[in-house]
């Protein structure tokens, strides 16, 4: 439980006071519904979802942010703390589901102050109680992110979340061990088959892992059709999983460098650092495919209980600077939703700028993921599929 | 429970004088009571916590969110288990078996000459460096130790280039994200559990019992095969459930060698708490996994025994005819 | 040996052969259980960004560890959740080994299986037993000692510590003689004199070896540890698990290869201790494995 228990002092509107306080209310009637359902329910909904926010002002001198792993440039974040004195923490995890389990678990006293949720994982934190609402006055740099990456339709409004970064999924094939041109999804599935076997790897989250398939087959990947969902699972199972080496998510981080594999499904970013970490830069081909494929967005949000929420806020607005922002890019290699970053990123001779920014055609390929009802049959697949594969 | 409460510190002495101190003066404490701490700890952190997951196989997940389950005795029931059994997962528990197996065998084959040599033909100054050298590794992280792997194995790296280049291998190794990969990480990271205890079996092999061997007239192999190796049988018993055992339940060196291949049971428990949020069905999964240990252990026990029996039939010194 | 006369030649060659044989053996496998050390101390001096993919050489990765406070931070937790949990498993251990061995009755084999138990439990199965016991202790019970993130670790190494160090102490005493201890009564000692002149001696080469094993299996602690430690207080493998994950740095090689240093002069010194005291390798060996 939280130790303090000041009442909230937000500064906000009027009527979003009363949005808040409503909706503690609501959510601590729902919790406690659940509660009561649950042997060891214990403290599941913080009722007092304190936030114990100090007066917006003075920048607390600490930081903690969990978030995934080596995502943020060290030249920024040592900037940061420089700039306010602060101590910066960072801890990491791998998956969402990760970060929701810590979250759950430690209801509310997790220590953190920011979080990085990929986009569609929002609704549920916000209904879970995890994540504080935005006070957007506070983010002054919020005008600096172009209007395309505001307003998702998985947070509308920016209530709960601020764009860090957005990308795509495809895959990478080394040029030395494949022959063949690959341009789509189908291709990834036939040269898995054929040249690739036994030497691919797949994403390891389950909406990637079971997408691939259903964009190959022009259909969309969040679809809740049963019949479409048994036919992927059929050739997932049957099909393709003979033919997987490994089930890799950043693929980028030295396997594709050290060849440990011939075609790997990658997101963006990833497969541009280990195209231009190799030592032949031209040996991997990044392949962004058709006819369907992802956007993803990661998000900064607050945390519910967030010990130093000014030092958050800051945070915010400071990675919104364009020069900041362009660091940042540079680092990770994926847009940053910041305005006019593109040609200044193409000024600073910032490498491979075709597998970070797309064009207008190809973004409207791409659809984002969302929590819906088959999360829990894509879940399954993907276990399923883990499981065959290799065996 | 006065059978349990222990006499005075003092234990019989025959001496009928008085003595001025050690007499009875101690309160009857139970025999177990400095063991109450200890005991204190398991219940409270093992055996509460490892009973309340076995609860959860039992519940159901109440939402693709709500980690807790559904623990409520109405809703108790075997389907966790079932889904735990599916024919999609069995394979990586009997696969957990196959490479825990033959990883202990592997283990107990290269160690032994190991430590034989150790215990008996390496010179006694030395044996404490030597034995200091092969814990060396051993204490150092497990993780690291497998990430050094990773880099040795890289199809890019230098042990792949060198193989190739001096004809042993044709084409880049291939060890990573393979079964033989992780076969490979297991018997290195628990060699040292099989090393110790083989080598403390053998160095108390007293010498006089080889010597008394070969003056009965058995040659050096015989005496090996029918006098040291029984007297070591123990330490070989300790090592290989000193190695067996974890390497059952062994995550960590599948998740980093293994791919899809080298996936074992450990894996997929943890991803059901980690990634798939069905608490319920990994705490089946943790039952099945914890089963198959168990049972592994059973039919070892008997083969052991039935091996035992056989050996002691045949093994009976024959001592040769009486001659000048 | 009735050819030693006849034949000498052809015998001493015999017992070279093999004798060679076992020590090219023994030092193939000490290759072989150097290798990944060796392999990461010369990484640790890569000048790349990733530890697996080679740059060049230089001193970043000792360099990061000034920069870098997150991973000297998390071998610094590592290193206080391992004495002070090393310190209660010994202390519990040592007691429970004591009793197990001097006192047993009807309840040693009711402990013994306990014992047995939480060697057999998987690692894994201990970390998502505690992690909901401790939220459940600490938030819905309200015993909030156990939000804290050191409470939360040591308390999770001792228990596996403390079962080994039971076993090892228990061994050590089962092969004493009770007599040395009943001698010391004979003679007047009191039972605490009888305890700290007699009994502890005895038992230290078992208790030092448990205290060792209990810190390295608490430095070494991966599993249980990334699933309930939480945020400030990551301990050194939790870091490295998390960072193998994403990508890994060379500062990892770097740190490893110091604790590898380290360790090793921790070991030199322990065991000379324990030489000191008399042990022979063999009853070092066999304490620190619980068969002695």
């Amino acid at each position: 439980m939280t130790e303090t228990n000041e009442p909230i002092r937000i500064l906000a509107p009027e009527d979003a006071v009363d949005r808040i306080s409503r909706r503690m209310f609501m959510a601590g009637a729902a919790g406690a519904a659940a509660a009561g359902s649950t042997l060891l329910s214990a403290c599941g909904a913080d009722e007092s979802a304190d936030t114990s926010a100090a007066p917006a002002g003075e920048v607390e001198s600490e930081l903690n942010m969990f978030t995934w792993g080596d995502y943020n440039a060290p030249e920024v974040i040592k900037e940061f703390e420089k700039k306010n004195s602060l101590d910066f923490k960072l801890d990491s995890y791998n998956s969402n589901e990760q970060l929701i389990a810590k979250l759950t678990a430690a209801s509310g006293t997790s220590g953190y102050d920011i979080i990085v949720p990929t986009g569609p994982f929002i609704p549920a934190l916000a209904e879970n109680e995890l994540v504080q609402e935005l006070d957007l006055s506070r983010i002054t740099n919020f005008g600096n992110l172009e209007p395309q990456y505001i307003d998702q339709p998985w947070d509308p409004g920016n209530k709960y979340s601020i764009c860090k970064d957005w990308g795509t999924t495809g895959y990478a094939y080394d040029t030395t061990l494949i022959d063949v041109e690959m341009s789509t999804w189908q291709d990834f599935i036939d040269v898995a088959k054929d040249q690739a076997s036994g030497n691919m790897s797949v994403l390891d989250s389950p909406d990637n892992a079971v997408g691939f398939w259903l964009w190959a087959n022009d259909i969309n990947w969040m679809t809740t059709d049963t019949e479409e969902l048994n036919q992927c699972e059929d050739f997932l199972l049957n099909e393709m999983a003979p033919h997987v080496k490994a089930f890799v998510s950043y693929p980028g981080g030295g396997d594709m460098q050290n060849g440990n594999f011939a075609l790997v499904h990658a997101w963006n970013g990833d497969a541009r650092q280990g195209i231009i970490q190799s030592e032949d830069k031209e040996r991997w081909k990044w392949v962004f495919p058709g006819p369907r494929t992802e956007i993803w967005m990661d998000t900064y949000a607050i945390p519910v209980g967030a010990p130093h929420p000014n030092a958050a806020y800051e945070w915010i607005n400071y990675l919104l600077i364009p020069e900041v922002s362009l660091k940042e890019l540079e680092y990770i290699g994926y847009n940053t939703g910041v305005k006019d970053i593109e040609p200044m990123a193409k000024k600073a001779g910032v490498e491979r700028l075709d597998i970070v920014f797309f064009t207008p055609d190809q973004v409207a390929t791409m659809e984002s993921g969302e929590l819906n009802d088959a999360q829990e049959r894509r879940v399954e697949i993907y276990n399923k599929f883990k499981s065959a594969a290799g065996g | 429970m006065a059978m349990d409460t222990a006499e005075a510190v003092d234990t019989g002495s025959a001496a009928p004088s008085p003595r001025p101190g050690g007499s009875k003066r101690r309160i009857q404490a139970p025999k177990y009571a400095l063991a109450i701490p200890a005991w204190t700890l398991f219940i409270l952190f093992f055996a509460l916590p490892v009973g309340l997951v076995l609860l959860y196989s039992l519940g159901e997940q109440v939402s693709a969110f709500v980690q807790k389950p559904n623990v409520s005795p109405s809703v108790w029931s075997f389907d966790n288990f079932g889904k735990a059994i599916d024919p999609a997962y069995m394979p990586i528990f009997w696969r957990t078996l196959k490479i825990a197996t033959i990883g202990t065998f592997i283990c107990l084959i290269i160690s032994l000459p190991f430590a034989y040599w150790m215990a008996t033909k390496a010179s006694p100054r030395w044996r404490g460096v030597l034995l200091g050298l092969v814990l060396v590794p051993f204490w150092t992280n497990f993780l690291v130790r497998t990430i050094g792997w990773q880099i040795i194995l890289a199809p890019n790296g230098l042990v792949s280039g060198w193989l190739q280049d001096l004809g042993l291998r044709d084409a880049p190794l291939a060890l990573l994200y393979t079964q033989s990969g992780v076969q490979l990480g297991v018997v290195y990271n628990y060699l040292p559990l099989m090393i110790l205890p083989l080598y403390v079996a053998f160095e108390r092999i007293d010498p006089a019992l080889t010597e008394a061997s070969k003056d009965l007239g058995a040659n050096r192999f015989k005496t090996f095969v029918q006098v040291t190796m029984p007297l070591a049988v123990p330490g070989a018993i300790a090592g290989m459930l000193l190695v067996f055992i974890p390497l059952m339940g062994d995550y960590i060196t599948p998740s980093i060698l293994g791919g899809s291949a080298g996936s074992m049971a450990g894996t997929l428990v943890a991803e059901q708490f980690l990634t798939t949020f069905n608490w319920s069905k990994g705490a089946a999964m943790a039952v099945i996994m914890i089963g198959f240990i168990l049972g592994a252990l059973l039919v070892f026990a008997i083969l052991g025994l039935l091996l035992r029996t056989i050996l002691r039939g045949r093994r009976r010194v024959r001592l040769p005819e009486a001659s000048a | 040996m009735s050819t030693a006369t006849t034949t000498p030649v052809v015998h001493r060659k015999k017992v070279d052969w093999t004798k060679q044989a076992l020590r090219a053996w023994a030092v193939l496998m000490y290759l072989f259980l150097f290798l990944p050390i060796l392999w990461i101390v010369a990484f640790s001096f890569n000048t790349g960004r990733l530890l697996t993919v080679w740059n060049g050489f230089g001193f970043e990765g000792y360099q990061a560890l000034f920069n870098n406070p997150a991973p000297r931070e998390a071998v610094v937790v590592s290193l206080i959740v391992g004495v002070l949990s090393a310190i209660i498993a010994t202390v519990l251990g040592s007691l429970a080994g004591v009793a197990l061995a001097r006192r047993p009755g009807k309840w040693t084999i009711v402990f013994l299986v306990f014992v047995a138990l939480i060697l057999v439990t998987p690692e894994i199965v201990d970390a998502i037993a505690l992690l909901p016991w401790y939220v459940q202790l600490g938030q819905g019970w309200n015993l909030t000692i156990f939000n804290n993130g050191y409470v939360r670790l040591i308390v999770s190494h001792a228990i596996f510590s403390t079962a080994v160090v039971t076993l090892i102490v228990r061994a050590r005493l089962s092969g004493i003689d009770e007599a040395l201890e009943e001698a010391a009564s004979d003679l007047y000692a009191t039972p605490t004199k009888r305890f700290t002149q007699i009994t502890f001696p005895l038992m230290l080469p078992a208790v030092l070896a448990g205290g060792l094993l209990a810190f390295t299996l608490s430095l070494d602690n991966t599993v249980i540890s990334s699933f309930v430690s939480i945020q400030g207080t990551t301990p050194w493998p939790v870091y490295v698990f998390a960072s193998v994950k994403t990508s890994l740095r060379p500062d990892i090689a770097s740190i490893s290869t110091l604790m590898f240093i380290l360790t090793v002069l921790a070991i030199s010194l322990v065991a000379v201790v324990l030489k000191r005291g008399g042990d022979s390798s063999g009853d070092i060996a066999a304490t620190m494995t619980g068969t002695g």
